[in-house]
């Protein structure tokens, strides 16, 4: 999804009275799938639109949101390492970090 | 006004804009998520409440802008904003309907570009040839000059001769571009370039002309071109055009 898309979404989402997070990548290290300012939508019952790159990073994301929304109630910045050598642990194997903001609407 | 509108509003306008999120600060009336929008210009919607931080802000915006790159910026110590530049999809239009355009109108697409084809034969510019393209058949001169151009559009020109090539460089010159491709034997391509200097076009607009158009990979068939120029079309979307001149000056291509 481009940015019109996501932000048209997100103006759907909340007309419905749907309670979403965004959570925009804002910065990268090393090699990372998706690049700053890739954004993803995370409704509270688990939808997502868009993408910040897939696999656990996703997962991680999508935790730190509800966390943000059911609990504290304020945007955070989550940390993302994406440096598991070979995949093993069953993470993800690019090699990079990144940074998410994440922030209830 | 929700600031979501106006950056709807924004984005279907294809304006490009810096959308402004504070990440974490330690001022009481400036909190983490608060967003503005900074125009291009340094003029803001969503005010951060002084003018000194609205200037700050405008400064940092304008860096972004002039690298073309999405970045965190600390305004003062313990503010933080994510400075993301939105810019409207690329846009390609492809002056020429023949046998390279239909490639490259296929290679180009699911490399997000919006693909424009303009021919005046209709025969050549049809959605059959071009599927999930936008079609105008008609005189190029008059289709290039009544079409809007956003701040990210590309431009190929590989008609079937090289009037018709300068009559589009007349009127793409005039505008806003981010890359000009013309195809052409060397031959060819000086006669556009020196009418173009006798209309009066400067010398540095006309050298901005990628020609010979794409990246040499030693492309022969229409695929291989089609497959050169939309690589040279990434690299200058990605890395900026000094890094696509570099590649052809590498093995000496200079006109």
């Amino acid at each position: 999804m481009n940015d019109l898309e996501i932000f048209k979404k997100l103006m759907e989402l909340k007309e419905r009275e749907i309670t979403v997070c965004l959570a925009t990548i804002i910065e990268t290290a090393g090699s990372t799938p998706r690049g700053t300012g890739a954004k993803m939508i995370i409704c509270m019952d688990g939808t997502i639109y868009g993408s910040i790159g897939g696999g656990c990073g996703e997962s991680q994301a999508r935790s730190a949101a509800l966390r943000s929304t059911l609990i504290t109630q304020k945007p955070q910045i989550l940390e993302i390492d994406l440096t598991d050598d070979l995949g093993t642990k069953g993470g993800d194997v690019c090699g990079g970090k990144l940074w998410v903001f994440i922030e209830p609407l | 006004m929700d600031i979501h509108v106006r950056i709807v509003e924004l984005l279907k306008k294809e304006k490009i804009f810096c959308l402004a999120t504070v990440l974490t600060s330690n001022i009481s009336d400036v909190r983490p998520g608060q967003k503005a929008i900074v125009y291009d210009k340094g003029d803001i919607v969503g005010s951060l409440g002084s003018t000194k931080l609205d200037s700050d802000l405008a400064g940092l915006a304008q860096k972004a802008f002039k690298e073309n790159k999405s970045q965190v910026a600390e305004i003062e110590a313990g503010v933080k904003f994510f400075l993301n530049i939105l810019s409207p999809d690329a846009q390609l239009i492809l002056c020429g309907a023949g046998h390279i355009a239909i490639p490259l109108a296929r290679f180009a697409q699911p490399l997000k570009f919006r693909v424009v084809v303009i021919d005046d034969r209709p025969d050549f510019a049809s959605p059959s040839r071009f599927p999930n393209c936008k079609i105008i058949a008609e005189d190029f001169t008059a289709a290039l000059r009544d079409y809007h151009f956003s701040s990210n559009t590309y431009v190929v020109v590989i008609t079937r001769g090289h009037e018709h090539d300068a009559d589009c460089l007349i009127e793409i010159l005039k505008k806003k571009t981010v890359y000009v491709g013309l195809i052409g034997s060397r031959r060819r391509v000086r006669f556009v370039l020196e009418m173009l200097a006798e209309k009066g076009y400067s010398r540095a607009r006309i050298k901005d002309v990628f020609t010979p158009i794409g990246l040499p990979i030693g492309a022969e068939s229409p695929e291989e071109i089609a497959l050169s120029i939309v690589s040279e079309l990434v690299c200058v979307r990605r890395k900026g055009s000094v890094q696509a001149r570099a590649l052809r000056n590498a093995v000496g291509i200079d006109l």
